[in-house]
Protein backbone atom coordinates (compact mmCIF):
# COMPACT_ATOMS: atom_id res chain seq x y z
CA UNK A 1 0.00 0.00 0.00
CA UNK A 2 1.49 3.44 -0.50
CA UNK A 3 2.17 5.00 2.25
CA UNK A 4 3.54 8.58 0.96
CA UNK A 5 0.13 9.83 -0.45
CA UNK A 6 -0.39 13.26 -1.73
CA UNK A 7 -1.35 14.56 1.46
CA UNK A 8 1.68 13.43 2.84
CA UNK A 9 3.86 14.87 -0.34
CA UNK A 10 1.75 17.78 0.22
CA UNK A 11 2.44 18.62 3.85
CA UNK A 12 6.43 17.38 3.38
CA UNK A 13 7.15 20.12 0.59
CA UNK A 14 5.55 22.59 2.98
CA UNK A 15 7.96 21.67 5.52
CA UNK A 16 10.61 21.39 3.15
CA UNK A 17 10.34 24.68 1.26
CA UNK A 18 9.87 26.94 4.94
CA UNK A 19 13.20 24.77 5.83
CA UNK A 20 15.04 25.51 3.23
CA UNK A 21 13.94 29.74 3.09
CA UNK A 22 15.46 29.47 7.23
CA UNK A 23 18.61 28.13 5.89
CA UNK A 24 18.99 31.00 3.14
CA UNK A 25 17.88 33.44 5.92
CA UNK A 26 15.04 34.51 3.44
CA UNK A 27 11.56 33.30 5.44
CA UNK A 28 10.15 36.46 6.23
CA UNK A 29 10.95 38.30 2.48
CA UNK A 30 9.62 35.35 0.73
CA UNK A 31 7.30 33.58 2.26
CA UNK A 32 4.25 33.88 0.10
CA UNK A 33 6.72 32.38 -2.39
CA UNK A 34 6.09 29.20 -0.75
CA UNK A 35 2.27 29.72 -1.81
CA UNK A 36 3.36 29.29 -5.48
CA UNK A 37 5.70 26.48 -5.63
CA UNK A 38 3.98 24.10 -3.72
CA UNK A 39 0.62 25.37 -5.51
CA UNK A 40 1.30 25.44 -9.05
CA UNK A 41 -1.16 26.55 -12.14
CA UNK A 42 -0.31 23.33 -14.09
CA UNK A 43 -1.74 21.27 -10.83
CA UNK A 44 -2.44 18.67 -9.95
CA UNK A 45 -5.63 20.04 -8.41
CA UNK A 46 -6.80 18.68 -4.89
CA UNK A 47 -9.57 20.52 -4.65
CA UNK A 48 -12.11 23.22 -5.90
CA UNK A 49 -9.83 25.83 -7.79
CA UNK A 50 -5.96 26.59 -7.12
CA UNK A 51 -7.51 30.15 -5.08
CA UNK A 52 -9.11 27.59 -2.44
CA UNK A 53 -5.56 25.42 -2.29
CA UNK A 54 -3.83 28.85 -1.50
CA UNK A 55 -6.36 29.81 1.03
CA UNK A 56 -5.97 26.34 2.93
CA UNK A 57 -1.69 26.26 2.02
CA UNK A 58 -1.81 29.48 3.85
CA UNK A 59 -3.50 27.92 6.97
CA UNK A 60 -0.80 25.17 6.69
CA UNK A 61 1.76 27.13 6.50
CA UNK A 62 1.02 29.55 9.91
CA UNK A 63 0.53 26.11 11.78
CA UNK A 64 3.97 25.09 10.29
CA UNK A 65 5.27 27.88 11.82
CA UNK A 66 3.64 27.54 15.09
CA UNK A 67 1.56 30.71 15.12
CA UNK A 68 -2.42 31.63 15.02
CA UNK A 69 -4.26 31.77 12.08
CA UNK A 70 -5.18 35.78 12.92
CA UNK A 71 -1.71 37.12 11.90
CA UNK A 72 -0.21 37.57 8.31
CA UNK A 73 1.76 35.48 6.87
CA UNK A 74 4.79 37.84 6.81
CA UNK A 75 4.38 38.63 10.49
CA UNK A 76 3.53 34.74 11.19
CA UNK A 77 7.25 34.25 9.67
CA UNK A 78 8.34 37.12 11.81
CA UNK A 79 7.68 35.33 14.50
CA UNK A 80 8.82 32.00 14.18
CA UNK A 81 12.08 33.62 13.15
CA UNK A 82 12.72 35.57 16.54
CA UNK A 83 11.97 31.51 18.21
CA UNK A 84 8.04 32.37 19.52
CA UNK A 85 5.64 29.89 19.76
CA UNK A 86 2.44 30.69 20.02
CA UNK A 87 0.21 29.45 23.11
CA UNK A 88 -2.21 27.18 21.44
CA UNK A 89 -3.19 23.34 21.12
CA UNK A 90 -0.80 21.30 19.36
CA UNK A 91 -3.25 19.15 17.15
CA UNK A 92 -5.97 21.46 15.27
CA UNK A 93 -8.33 21.18 12.64
CA UNK A 94 -7.87 23.74 10.02
CA UNK A 95 -11.83 24.71 9.21
CA UNK A 96 -11.22 25.73 5.85
CA UNK A 97 -9.62 22.36 4.79
CA UNK A 98 -12.06 20.29 6.38
CA UNK A 99 -14.20 18.76 3.65
CA UNK A 100 -17.97 18.81 5.87
CA UNK A 101 -18.09 14.82 5.77
CA UNK A 102 -21.15 13.53 5.55
CA UNK A 103 -22.67 12.92 8.99
CA UNK A 104 -25.55 10.73 8.13
CA UNK A 105 -24.06 6.99 9.16
CA UNK A 106 -26.30 4.98 7.13
CA UNK A 107 -27.21 6.07 3.58
CA UNK A 108 -28.96 4.15 0.97
CA UNK A 109 -27.29 3.97 -2.47
CA UNK A 110 -28.01 3.79 -6.27
CA UNK A 111 -27.69 -0.12 -5.88
CA UNK A 112 -31.45 -0.45 -3.91
CA UNK A 113 -33.40 -1.78 -6.50
CA UNK A 114 -36.70 -1.13 -4.44
CA UNK A 115 -37.46 -5.05 -4.35
CA UNK A 116 -40.51 -6.79 -3.37
CA UNK A 117 -39.10 -8.20 0.12
CA UNK A 118 -38.07 -4.50 2.25
CA UNK A 119 -35.74 -6.64 4.36
CA UNK A 120 -34.19 -2.87 5.39
CA UNK A 121 -37.73 -1.89 6.29
CA UNK A 122 -38.95 -4.48 7.88
CA UNK A 123 -35.59 -4.95 10.24
CA UNK A 124 -35.36 -1.51 11.50
CA UNK A 125 -36.58 -1.55 14.96
CA UNK A 126 -37.73 2.03 14.84
CA UNK A 127 -39.73 2.37 11.56
CA UNK A 128 -37.36 4.75 9.98
CA UNK A 129 -37.14 3.60 6.22
CA UNK A 130 -39.42 4.23 3.93
CA UNK A 131 -39.77 4.29 0.14
CA UNK A 132 -39.55 7.63 -1.69
CA UNK A 133 -39.24 8.18 -5.37
CA UNK A 134 -38.68 4.45 -5.74
CA UNK A 135 -35.72 3.96 -3.23
CA UNK A 136 -35.63 2.92 0.42
CA UNK A 137 -35.10 6.77 2.39
CA UNK A 138 -33.72 6.63 6.11
CA UNK A 139 -35.90 9.14 8.35
CA UNK A 140 -32.62 10.82 10.15
CA UNK A 141 -34.70 12.11 12.99
CA UNK A 142 -35.51 8.34 13.55
CA UNK A 143 -32.78 6.47 12.74
CA UNK A 144 -30.84 5.01 15.52
CA UNK A 145 -27.95 3.88 13.53
CA UNK A 146 -27.83 0.67 14.47
CA UNK A 147 -27.18 -0.74 11.10
CA UNK A 148 -29.61 -3.49 11.27
CA UNK A 149 -30.94 -2.58 7.78
CA UNK A 150 -27.33 -2.20 6.04
CA UNK A 151 -27.13 -6.21 7.58
CA UNK A 152 -30.39 -7.21 5.80
CA UNK A 153 -30.30 -5.54 2.10
CA UNK A 154 -29.64 -8.33 0.04
CA UNK A 155 -28.00 -6.02 -2.41
CA UNK A 156 -25.44 -4.50 -0.36
CA UNK A 157 -27.31 -1.39 -1.22
CA UNK A 158 -26.97 0.17 2.54
CA UNK A 159 -23.23 1.95 2.87
CA UNK A 160 -21.76 2.97 6.55
CA UNK A 161 -20.13 6.03 6.20
CA UNK A 162 -17.82 6.84 9.13
CA UNK A 163 -16.16 10.29 9.40
CA UNK A 164 -12.03 9.07 9.02
CA UNK A 165 -11.45 11.61 11.91
CA UNK A 166 -14.22 10.66 14.10
CA UNK A 167 -13.06 6.59 13.63
CA UNK A 168 -9.55 7.39 14.48
CA UNK A 169 -10.19 9.10 17.26
CA UNK A 170 -10.45 6.45 20.22
CA UNK A 171 -11.45 9.32 23.00
CA UNK A 172 -14.37 10.81 21.07
CA UNK A 173 -12.55 13.79 21.27
CA UNK A 174 -13.73 15.21 17.86
CA UNK A 175 -16.61 15.45 16.53
CA UNK A 176 -18.31 17.37 13.70
CA UNK A 177 -19.97 21.20 14.46
CA UNK A 178 -23.33 22.58 13.36
CA UNK A 179 -21.54 23.03 9.95
CA UNK A 180 -20.24 19.67 10.01
CA UNK A 181 -16.75 20.61 10.27
CA UNK A 182 -14.48 19.28 12.41
CA UNK A 183 -13.83 20.34 16.01
CA UNK A 184 -11.64 19.19 18.87
CA UNK A 185 -12.72 19.32 22.47
CA UNK A 186 -9.81 19.93 24.31
CA UNK A 187 -10.51 18.58 27.80
CA UNK A 188 -10.70 15.00 26.37
CA UNK A 189 -8.03 15.27 23.14
CA UNK A 190 -4.50 13.93 24.53
CA UNK A 191 -2.74 14.96 21.02
CA UNK A 192 -1.79 11.58 19.86
CA UNK A 193 -2.62 12.16 16.32
CA UNK A 194 -4.56 9.96 14.92
CA UNK A 195 -7.05 12.25 13.27
CA UNK A 196 -4.13 14.01 11.73
CA UNK A 197 -3.23 10.48 10.09
CA UNK A 198 -6.87 9.47 9.76
CA UNK A 199 -8.20 12.48 7.77
CA UNK A 200 -7.57 12.30 3.59
CA UNK A 201 -7.93 15.75 3.04
CA UNK A 202 -4.73 16.55 5.57
CA UNK A 203 -7.26 19.30 7.46
CA UNK A 204 -5.73 18.31 10.50
CA UNK A 205 -2.39 19.27 11.45
CA UNK A 206 -0.02 20.20 14.51
CA UNK A 207 2.30 22.67 14.77
CA UNK A 208 5.52 22.72 14.10
CA UNK A 209 8.65 23.87 15.42
CA UNK A 210 11.27 23.35 12.88
CA UNK A 211 11.96 27.21 12.06
CA UNK A 212 12.53 27.51 15.58
CA UNK A 213 14.95 25.14 15.23
CA UNK A 214 16.92 26.33 12.56
CA UNK A 215 17.32 29.19 13.98
CA UNK A 216 18.77 27.84 17.16
CA UNK A 217 20.89 25.61 15.10
CA UNK A 218 22.23 28.87 13.32
CA UNK A 219 22.67 31.32 16.51
CA UNK A 220 25.88 29.35 17.44
CA UNK A 221 24.28 27.97 20.50
CA UNK A 222 25.02 24.36 21.51
CA UNK A 223 22.01 22.68 20.23
CA UNK A 224 21.98 19.02 21.54
CA UNK A 225 19.28 16.59 19.50
CA UNK A 226 17.83 13.69 21.92
CA UNK A 227 17.16 10.92 19.14
CA UNK A 228 14.03 8.43 20.03
CA UNK A 229 14.96 4.99 19.85
CA UNK A 230 12.27 4.53 16.89
CA UNK A 231 14.88 6.58 15.22
CA UNK A 232 17.00 3.48 13.11
CA UNK A 233 15.43 2.91 9.76
CA UNK A 234 13.35 5.97 9.42
CA UNK A 235 15.19 7.81 6.61
CA UNK A 236 15.99 4.72 4.58
CA UNK A 237 16.00 0.98 5.46
CA UNK A 238 19.77 0.79 4.48
CA UNK A 239 20.91 4.04 6.82
CA UNK A 240 22.69 3.17 9.71
CA UNK A 241 22.66 5.27 13.20
CA UNK A 242 26.31 6.93 11.94
CA UNK A 243 25.11 8.60 8.86
CA UNK A 244 22.15 10.16 10.77
CA UNK A 245 24.15 11.00 13.41
CA UNK A 246 26.43 12.56 10.99
CA UNK A 247 23.69 14.47 9.15
CA UNK A 248 22.96 15.86 12.63
CA UNK A 249 25.93 17.42 12.92
CA UNK A 250 26.41 18.93 9.45
CA UNK A 251 22.74 20.70 10.42
CA UNK A 252 24.42 22.05 12.97
CA UNK A 253 23.47 20.32 16.13
CA UNK A 254 26.11 19.98 18.63
CA UNK A 255 25.50 16.66 20.13
CA UNK A 256 23.31 13.60 19.31
CA UNK A 257 21.63 11.58 22.65
CA UNK A 258 19.63 8.69 22.41
CA UNK A 259 16.79 8.99 24.20
CA UNK A 260 17.12 5.36 25.26
CA UNK A 261 20.18 6.22 27.50
CA UNK A 262 17.11 8.18 29.31
CA UNK A 263 15.17 4.92 29.41
CA UNK A 264 17.76 3.39 31.04
CA UNK A 265 17.13 5.31 33.79
CA UNK A 266 13.75 5.41 33.85
CA UNK A 267 13.98 1.48 33.66
CA UNK A 268 15.84 1.36 37.05
CA UNK A 269 13.51 4.09 38.61
CA UNK A 270 10.40 2.99 37.82
CA UNK A 271 11.24 -0.96 39.01
CA UNK A 272 12.55 1.12 42.03
CA UNK A 273 8.91 2.83 42.21
CA UNK A 274 6.80 -0.25 41.51
CA UNK A 275 8.72 -2.26 43.94
CA UNK A 276 8.34 0.05 46.65
CA UNK A 277 4.48 0.93 45.91
CA UNK A 278 2.48 -2.16 44.94
CA UNK A 279 0.67 -3.83 46.29
CA UNK A 280 0.98 -2.11 49.68
CA UNK A 281 0.13 1.78 48.38
CA UNK A 282 -1.57 1.15 45.17
CA UNK A 283 -2.97 -2.55 43.57
CA UNK A 284 -1.35 -2.02 40.42
CA UNK A 285 1.28 0.58 38.89
CA UNK A 286 1.25 1.94 34.78
CA UNK A 287 4.49 3.03 32.77
CA UNK A 288 4.22 6.50 32.19
CA UNK A 289 6.52 7.17 28.98
CA UNK A 290 3.82 7.34 26.43
CA UNK A 291 2.09 11.39 27.00
CA UNK A 292 -0.55 10.38 24.67
CA UNK A 293 -2.08 7.07 27.19
CA UNK A 294 -0.62 9.75 30.79
CA UNK A 295 -2.74 11.95 28.73
CA UNK A 296 -5.63 9.50 28.65
CA UNK A 297 -5.55 8.57 32.44
CA UNK A 298 -5.78 11.80 33.78
CA UNK A 299 -8.55 13.13 31.46
CA UNK A 300 -10.21 10.09 31.31
CA UNK A 301 -9.59 7.94 34.30
CA UNK A 302 -9.04 10.80 36.81
CA UNK A 303 -10.15 8.08 39.78
CA UNK A 304 -7.12 6.17 39.46
CA UNK A 305 -4.84 8.86 38.36
CA UNK A 306 -2.41 7.49 41.23
CA UNK A 307 -1.74 4.71 39.27
CA UNK A 308 0.94 6.25 36.70
CA UNK A 309 4.24 5.60 37.63
CA UNK A 310 5.33 9.03 38.74
CA UNK A 311 8.78 8.79 37.22
CA UNK A 312 9.42 11.32 34.15
CA UNK A 313 9.51 9.84 30.49
CA UNK A 314 12.82 8.58 28.71
CA UNK A 315 13.01 12.03 27.15
CA UNK A 316 12.60 14.14 30.27
CA UNK A 317 15.68 11.95 31.47
CA UNK A 318 17.72 12.59 29.13
CA UNK A 319 16.90 16.35 28.52
CA UNK A 320 17.71 16.32 32.43
CA UNK A 321 21.31 14.72 32.62
CA UNK A 322 21.90 17.02 29.39
CA UNK A 323 21.04 20.74 31.06
CA UNK A 324 22.72 18.99 34.23
CA UNK A 325 26.10 19.00 32.21
CA UNK A 326 25.79 22.15 30.08
CA UNK A 327 22.46 24.24 31.34
CA UNK A 328 23.28 26.22 28.41
CA UNK A 329 22.10 23.34 26.21
CA UNK A 330 19.16 24.07 23.96
CA UNK A 331 17.45 20.56 24.05
CA UNK A 332 15.82 19.28 21.22
CA UNK A 333 13.94 15.87 20.83
CA UNK A 334 12.87 14.35 17.87
CA UNK A 335 10.77 11.39 17.96
CA UNK A 336 7.65 9.71 16.00
CA UNK A 337 5.52 11.42 18.76
CA UNK A 338 3.05 14.68 18.03
CA UNK A 339 1.74 14.53 21.74
CA UNK A 340 5.46 14.80 23.00
CA UNK A 341 4.99 18.19 21.81
CA UNK A 342 2.67 19.09 24.35
CA UNK A 343 4.62 16.95 27.44
CA UNK A 344 8.09 19.28 26.54
CA UNK A 345 5.53 22.47 26.12
CA UNK A 346 4.76 21.28 29.79
CA UNK A 347 8.43 20.51 30.80
CA UNK A 348 9.92 23.77 29.15
CA UNK A 349 13.62 24.33 30.47
CA UNK A 350 13.97 20.54 30.09
CA UNK A 351 12.54 19.92 26.55
CA UNK A 352 13.04 23.58 24.66
CA UNK A 353 11.99 22.14 21.46
CA UNK A 354 10.12 18.98 19.56
CA UNK A 355 9.94 17.87 16.40
CA UNK A 356 8.83 14.14 14.32
CA UNK A 357 11.13 12.43 12.44
CA UNK A 358 9.48 13.51 9.28
CA UNK A 359 9.89 17.14 10.36
CA UNK A 360 13.26 16.25 10.81
CA UNK A 361 13.87 14.89 7.47
CA UNK A 362 12.28 18.24 5.93
CA UNK A 363 15.21 20.21 7.80
CA UNK A 364 17.81 18.05 6.59
CA UNK A 365 16.48 18.22 3.11
CA UNK A 366 16.12 22.01 2.99
CA UNK A 367 19.82 22.06 4.47
CA UNK A 368 20.36 20.32 1.27
CA UNK A 369 21.75 17.73 3.40
CA UNK A 370 21.44 13.80 1.68
CA UNK A 371 21.59 11.20 4.41
CA UNK A 372 22.39 8.43 2.00
CA UNK A 373 25.35 10.25 1.25
CA UNK A 374 26.87 10.45 4.72
CA UNK A 375 30.30 7.99 5.42
CA UNK A 376 29.25 5.19 7.61
CA UNK A 377 31.27 4.63 11.21
CA UNK A 378 31.69 2.65 14.36
CA UNK A 379 28.90 3.36 16.15
CA UNK A 380 27.41 2.03 19.04
CA UNK A 381 24.42 2.78 20.97
CA UNK A 382 24.95 4.48 24.51
CA UNK A 383 22.05 2.60 25.77
CA UNK A 384 21.09 -1.10 26.65
CA UNK A 385 18.98 -3.69 24.82
CA UNK A 386 16.27 -3.05 27.03
CA UNK A 387 16.45 0.41 26.36
CA UNK A 388 16.15 0.15 23.01
CA UNK A 389 13.24 -1.85 22.95
CA UNK A 390 10.96 1.08 24.28
CA UNK A 391 10.61 1.80 20.99
CA UNK A 392 8.14 -1.50 20.28
CA UNK A 393 4.99 -2.08 21.98
CA UNK A 394 6.25 -4.37 25.02
CA UNK A 395 9.68 -3.21 25.73
CA UNK A 396 8.93 -1.16 28.60
CA UNK A 397 7.58 -4.37 30.51
CA UNK A 398 10.64 -6.43 29.04
CA UNK A 399 13.21 -3.73 30.60
CA UNK A 400 11.43 -3.56 34.31
CA UNK A 401 11.35 -7.17 34.38
CA UNK A 402 14.56 -8.06 33.39
CA UNK A 403 15.69 -5.52 35.67
CA UNK A 404 13.79 -6.28 38.18
CA UNK A 405 15.11 -10.41 37.87
CA UNK A 406 18.32 -8.87 38.93
CA UNK A 407 17.58 -8.08 42.46
CA UNK A 408 14.98 -11.58 42.12
CA UNK A 409 12.35 -9.92 41.99
CA UNK A 410 11.29 -10.67 38.43
CA UNK A 411 8.59 -12.90 40.06
CA UNK A 412 6.55 -10.19 41.56
CA UNK A 413 5.45 -8.69 38.31
CA UNK A 414 2.72 -9.54 36.93
CA UNK A 415 2.45 -7.85 33.34
CA UNK A 416 -0.11 -6.94 31.22
CA UNK A 417 -0.24 -4.24 28.56
CA UNK A 418 -2.32 -3.11 25.22
CA UNK A 419 -1.72 -0.72 22.34
CA UNK A 420 -4.14 1.73 21.35
CA UNK A 421 -5.85 4.27 23.59
CA UNK A 422 -9.38 2.51 23.94
CA UNK A 423 -7.75 -0.93 24.22
CA UNK A 424 -6.16 0.82 26.95
CA UNK A 425 -8.62 2.36 29.01
CA UNK A 426 -10.37 -0.98 28.35
CA UNK A 427 -7.61 -2.65 30.28
CA UNK A 428 -7.08 -0.28 32.94
CA UNK A 429 -10.60 -0.50 34.09
CA UNK A 430 -10.61 -4.38 34.23
CA UNK A 431 -7.85 -3.77 36.22
CA UNK A 432 -9.66 -1.44 38.25
CA UNK A 433 -12.73 -3.73 39.03
CA UNK A 434 -10.01 -6.07 40.12
CA UNK A 435 -11.03 -8.63 36.89
CA UNK A 436 -7.00 -9.25 36.11
CA UNK A 437 -4.17 -10.41 38.06
CA UNK A 438 -1.93 -8.03 36.24
CA UNK A 439 -0.18 -5.68 38.55
CA UNK A 440 2.17 -3.13 35.98
CA UNK A 441 0.89 -2.10 33.00
CA UNK A 442 2.27 -1.05 30.12
CA UNK A 443 0.29 1.72 28.12
CA UNK A 444 0.84 2.81 24.67
CA UNK A 445 -1.33 4.62 21.97
CA UNK A 446 -0.04 3.93 18.82
CA UNK A 447 -0.20 0.43 17.44
CA UNK A 448 2.81 -1.09 17.60
CA UNK A 449 4.59 1.29 19.78
CA UNK A 450 6.07 4.06 19.22
CA UNK A 451 7.48 2.58 15.91
CA UNK A 452 4.23 3.11 14.85
CA UNK A 453 3.55 6.66 15.90
CA UNK A 454 1.87 9.75 13.69
CA UNK A 455 5.42 11.25 13.01
CA UNK A 456 7.44 8.22 11.15
CA UNK A 457 9.13 8.06 7.61
CA UNK A 458 8.92 4.18 7.51
CA UNK A 459 6.49 0.96 7.81
CA UNK A 460 6.12 0.26 11.38
CA UNK A 461 6.31 -3.45 10.30
CA UNK A 462 9.98 -2.61 9.03
CA UNK A 463 11.30 -0.57 11.61
CA UNK A 464 10.20 -2.72 14.19
CA UNK A 465 12.73 -5.13 13.23
CA UNK A 466 15.46 -3.06 12.57
CA UNK A 467 14.83 -1.50 16.30
CA UNK A 468 14.59 -4.98 17.35
CA UNK A 469 18.63 -5.92 15.74
CA UNK A 470 19.49 -2.41 17.09
CA UNK A 471 18.84 -3.35 20.19
CA UNK A 472 20.02 -6.35 19.96
CA UNK A 473 23.65 -5.07 19.10
CA UNK A 474 24.02 -3.39 22.09
CA UNK A 475 27.05 -3.36 24.32
CA UNK A 476 24.90 -3.34 27.36
CA UNK A 477 21.88 -6.44 27.90
CA UNK A 478 20.32 -4.16 30.98
CA UNK A 479 20.17 -0.82 32.67
CA UNK A 480 22.77 -1.84 35.27
CA UNK A 481 24.87 -2.96 32.62
CA UNK A 482 25.05 0.67 31.48
CA UNK A 483 28.13 2.24 33.67
CA UNK A 484 27.60 5.50 32.40
CA UNK A 485 23.83 5.45 33.63
CA UNK A 486 24.66 4.06 37.05
CA UNK A 487 27.59 7.11 36.92
CA UNK A 488 24.74 9.00 36.51
CA UNK A 489 21.95 8.02 38.91
CA UNK A 490 25.02 7.56 41.70
CA UNK A 491 25.59 11.46 41.67
CA UNK A 492 21.87 11.79 42.66
CA UNK A 493 19.17 13.77 40.80
CA UNK A 494 15.54 13.91 40.84
CA UNK A 495 13.55 11.45 37.75
CA UNK A 496 9.72 11.93 39.23
CA UNK A 497 7.24 14.12 38.57
CA UNK A 498 5.68 14.36 42.14
CA UNK B 1 15.71 -8.94 -24.87
CA UNK B 2 18.03 -7.17 -22.93
CA UNK B 3 16.88 -6.30 -18.94
CA UNK B 4 15.07 -2.63 -18.13
CA UNK B 5 17.10 -0.90 -16.28
CA UNK B 6 15.55 1.02 -13.29
CA UNK B 7 17.35 3.12 -11.07
CA UNK B 8 15.38 4.56 -7.68
CA UNK B 9 16.81 7.53 -6.41
CA UNK B 10 16.85 6.35 -2.53
CA UNK B 11 18.28 10.20 -1.48
CA UNK B 12 16.98 11.71 1.69
CA UNK B 13 14.49 14.36 -0.43
CA UNK B 14 13.03 11.33 -2.61
CA UNK B 15 12.60 9.26 0.33
CA UNK B 16 10.56 11.95 1.92
CA UNK B 17 8.69 11.96 -1.22
CA UNK B 18 7.95 8.12 -1.74
CA UNK B 19 11.37 6.15 -2.51
CA UNK B 20 10.34 3.38 -0.64
CA UNK B 21 6.97 2.74 -1.94
CA UNK B 22 8.52 2.84 -5.79
CA UNK B 23 10.61 0.56 -4.96
CA UNK B 24 7.77 -2.02 -2.45
CA UNK B 25 5.86 -1.57 -6.24
CA UNK B 26 8.60 -3.31 -8.27
CA UNK B 27 9.38 -5.71 -5.16
CA UNK B 28 5.84 -7.08 -5.67
CA UNK B 29 5.88 -7.36 -9.15
CA UNK B 30 5.62 -11.24 -10.37
CA UNK B 31 8.72 -12.95 -10.48
CA UNK B 32 8.48 -13.47 -14.19
CA UNK B 33 8.37 -9.65 -14.32
CA UNK B 34 10.99 -9.01 -12.00
CA UNK B 35 13.62 -11.33 -13.76
CA UNK B 36 12.97 -8.32 -16.67
CA UNK B 37 13.98 -5.97 -14.35
CA UNK B 38 17.86 -4.57 -13.35
CA UNK B 39 16.83 -2.35 -10.28
CA UNK B 40 19.85 -0.57 -8.84
CA UNK B 41 19.46 2.40 -5.95
CA UNK B 42 20.89 5.80 -6.50
CA UNK B 43 21.99 8.32 -3.88
CA UNK B 44 21.24 11.22 -5.69
CA UNK B 45 19.78 11.74 -9.59
CA UNK B 46 20.35 15.29 -9.41
CA UNK B 47 16.91 16.96 -9.56
CA UNK B 48 16.03 16.89 -5.61
CA UNK B 49 13.50 19.48 -6.04
CA UNK B 50 11.19 17.25 -8.02
CA UNK B 51 11.00 13.85 -6.57
CA UNK B 52 10.43 10.54 -6.19
CA UNK B 53 13.05 10.73 -9.25
CA UNK B 54 13.83 7.35 -10.90
CA UNK B 55 15.92 6.52 -13.88
CA UNK B 56 14.75 4.01 -16.49
CA UNK B 57 17.05 3.25 -19.38
CA UNK B 58 18.83 5.77 -18.74
CA UNK B 59 16.26 8.49 -18.85
CA UNK B 60 15.53 10.66 -15.78
CA UNK B 61 12.13 10.92 -14.61
CA UNK B 62 10.28 13.19 -11.53
CA UNK B 63 7.33 13.04 -9.50
CA UNK B 64 6.95 9.59 -10.74
CA UNK B 65 4.21 7.85 -8.60
CA UNK B 66 3.80 3.59 -8.20
CA UNK B 67 1.14 3.64 -10.74
CA UNK B 68 3.25 5.39 -13.15
CA UNK B 69 6.13 3.33 -12.31
CA UNK B 70 4.36 0.21 -12.84
CA UNK B 71 2.65 1.25 -16.41
CA UNK B 72 6.21 1.86 -17.81
CA UNK B 73 7.66 -1.31 -16.87
CA UNK B 74 4.62 -2.64 -18.04
CA UNK B 75 4.68 -0.93 -21.41
CA UNK B 76 8.38 -1.83 -21.48
CA UNK B 77 7.72 -5.03 -21.23
CA UNK B 78 4.87 -5.29 -23.77
CA UNK B 79 6.91 -3.40 -26.36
Amino acid sequence: MTQVTEVVKLRRRVLTEIARLTFSGELIENISDILNTVVTEDGPRYRCCIHKERAVLQERIKLALSQPADVSLEAAAQNAVNGIIADMPVVQVMPIACDQCPIDKFLVTNACRNCLAHHCINSCPKKAIMVVQNRAYIDKTKCIECGLCKKSCPYGAIIEVNRPCEGACDLKAITAGSDRRALIDYDKCVQCGGCKTACPFGAIIDRAEIVQLIQALKSGKRVYAIMAPAFIGQFGPKIHASQVIGALKQAGFHEVYEASFGADIVTIEETAEFLGSVPERRPFMTTSCCPAFVGMVEKHLPDIEHIVSSTVSPMIATGKVIKEQDPEAVTVFIGPCIAKKAEAERSRGVIDLTVTFEELACVLVGAGINITAMTEADYKSMASLTANDFARAGGVIQAVIKHAEKANAGANIKPHRAEGLSNCKMALLQMKAGKSDANFFEGMACSGGCVGGPGVLTNPKVTGKLVENYAASSEYKTATDNQNVVETLNKGGYWHTK
Amino acid sequence: MALIAIEICMGSACYLLGAQDLLEAIESLPPEKKAKIDLRGATCLKACGSGPNIKIDGVLMSNITPEQLLNLINEKIDR
